[in-house]
């Protein structure tokens, strides 16, 4: 069976399609979408259906301060980052808290829950209190933590470790309870001792789990940004878009929220990277 | 021939402190909580009575339950927890109303999934109280601002689940199912539903979480009730007894949550065949 030449052309089109049919359609949808917002700020829609609905159809343009626009968006983007550059100080003020809260998180969570996962009696004794402040919102305790150490970069660090430290701990203790016991038995047997014993099995085999809690942890760190700079913060990208949506800035919220979207897209891919890296050696089970 | 008297006694004491050393045992994890948590309440009170540090920044367990009873009697305070409780409440349901038909219909058809999967992916990426002040300026300060944080908190994580559950059904079964000429209908209402149900409720835990969250950073960040309000309010004027009442009212909330969520799944999964 022999197809005819353009029946084989529109059978190539269709394969191509459906060979991308994700990009394709979800660009098309967020195309649309843009395309959509961009009308509905600079009247195009209110213009088209005024024949239909006459002055209802007002209705169809809101004004900038409501919802700006993709073109306005970018254009604030482009000032921010380029022109006036203000952008950078309040990146680098609020990358400066997440670092130092994240890393306090790192150094207390991740060796507090491997203990607790190692000694049966100390998980007993912290068990209740991660439960408790895990089922909390811990942003709760932020008027607690503005009366403890102020509104300066303390208080923007102790909220991000907060918020962090719990999927840490607990999953290191969890890591080292999965930990193959027979593993540690057969350790145990040979003599070795508890250092090596964790530096060699319980370590190795935590990784996954450590690294599982750290994607969690970086996206919770990124409440903290913003969460931590609600009272006032000198600069940074949440005190930013407050600013600049108490003045309906929107166009300035945008480029604050599409920043730190990105920062987040870009974190949780590294951290992914590196997951994907550690496994390499894992012998499939 | 007879065992001398005060050897029959320590036998008997031996054995009592063995009976006693096990009942411990048995109980270690209780026991240690228990004592744990009464230790940290001690000593947190002896702090704050004996002037070591100043009540005024950590109060102190009496405190913290004199202000509760306070406030138990104050009108307003019970005004606060019932904004809270309804932002919580319509947010979470309207989230759960939307995530759960949706994220099965995601799941389902690829191409929906590639319609909206961007925009699934990049609310996904993006802590959803960062919308707050956009969201403040388009529904205000009042109670909707926080439902749509609360909604947008909950919906993003219980869709996720439903879509990656009904994506991992038991490809066999439904195989099997084809088969045997099974509906499409069929096919989704005794496998695909079935073994979705613990994803969504998974998702609806975690955004259960999120929700609360978004109650609690929306009320901080501008309200005139709610709980929140009532916290930032006390943290503003130094009542850090109040503040505390607040931070363990919103634990419990989260704990109760969670607890019912667990209870409804059980009650769920009741059918199922243990496994061995």
């Amino acid at each position: 069976m022999r197809a005819s030449s353009s029946q084989a052309q529109t059978s190539a089109a269709v394969r191509l399609y459906f060979a991308h049919e994700r990009a394709i359609l979800g660009t098309l949808m967020v195309l649309l979408v843009l395309i959509a917002w961009e009308g509905l700020e600079r009247g195009w829609w209110a213009d088209a259906l005024r024949p239909l609905l006459g002055d209802s159809a007002e209705r169809f343009k809101l004004k900038p301060i409501f919802i700006s626009s993709p073109t306005l968006i970018a254009a604030a983007a482009f000032r921010m980052f380029f022109v006036t550059g203000e952008i950078w100080r309040d990146l680098a003020w609020s990358s400066a808290g997440y670092v130092l809260g994240l890393g306090l998180a790192i150094v207390i969570g991740v060796p507090f829950g491997l203990a607790g996962g190692w000694y049966r009696r100390l998980s007993y004794a912290v068990e209740p209190f991660l439960a408790a402040l895990n089922a909390t919102p811990q942003v709760a305790f932020l008027p607690l933590i503005v009366i403890w150490v102020g509104t300066g970069l303390g208080q923007r660090i102790l909220i991000i470790f907060l918020l962090a430290v719990l999927p840490l701990a607990i999953n290191a203790h969890a890591a080292v309870r999965t930990t193959d016991p027979r593993l540690i038995k057969v350790a145990g047997s040979f003599g070795a001792s508890d250092w090596r014993l964790f530096r060699t099995i319980i370590l190795p085999s935590s990784i996954p789990f450590l690294l599982a809690g750290l994607r969690l942890a970086v996206g919770r760190g990124m409440i903290g940004v913003v969460v931590g700079e609600i009272y006032g913060s000198a600069a940074g990208l949440g005190a930013m878009i407050n600013q600049a949506g108490a003045r309906f800035q929107t166009d300035k919220v945008f480029v604050g929220v599409l920043t730190i979207v990105a920062a987040g897209v870009i974190l949780v891919e590294i951290v992914q990277r590196v997951e994907r890296r550690v496994d390499i050696w894992r012998t499939p089970a | 021939m007879a065992i001398p008297a005060h050897l029959e006694l320590s036998a008997h004491r031996e054995r009592r402190r063995a009976r006693l050393v096990r009942l411990y045992l048995e109980h270690e994890r209780v026991a240690i909580a228990g004592g744990t948590l009464l230790a940290v309440l001690l000593v947190w009170e002896a702090l704050g009575a004996s002037g070591l540090v100043d009540p005024l920044f950590i109060s102190s367990p009496t405190r913290v339950a004199r202000a509760a009873w306070l406030l138990s009697h104050d009108r307003d305070f019970w005004t606060d927890l019932q904004v809270s409780a309804t932002e919580f409440m319509l947010g979470y349901a309207g989230a759960l109303a939307v995530a759960i038909p949706l994220g099965l219909a995601v799941g389902l058809s690829k191409r929906l999934q590639y319609l909206i999967g961007p925009f699934v992916d990049t609310l996904n990426a993006v802590p959803r109280v960062t919308l707050l002040p956009l969201i403040i300026i388009w529904f205000g300060i009042g109670i909707w601002s926080k439902i749509v944080v609360v909604f947008l908190g909950a919906v993003i994580p219980v869709l996720i689940n439903t879509q990656s559950g009904v994506k991992t059904s038991e490809a066999r079964f439904i195989r099997v199912a084809r088969s045997f000429s099974a509906s499409k209908l069929k096919i989704f209402s005794s496998i695909i539903l079935p073994g979705t149900v613990p994803f969504i409720f998974t998702g609806a835990k975690y955004g259960a979480g999120r929700a609360l969250l978004g109650v609690v950073v929306g009320e901080l960040y501008a309200s005139t009730a709610g709980l929140g309000h009532l916290i930032a309010e006390a943290g503003n004027t130094f009542q850090t007894d109040i503040v505390f009442v607040g931070a363990l009212l919103f634990m419990a909330a989260g704990l109760i949550t969670v607890a019912l969520l667990d209870a409804l799944e059980r009650r769920f999964e009741r059918w199922r065949p243990q496994p061995r």
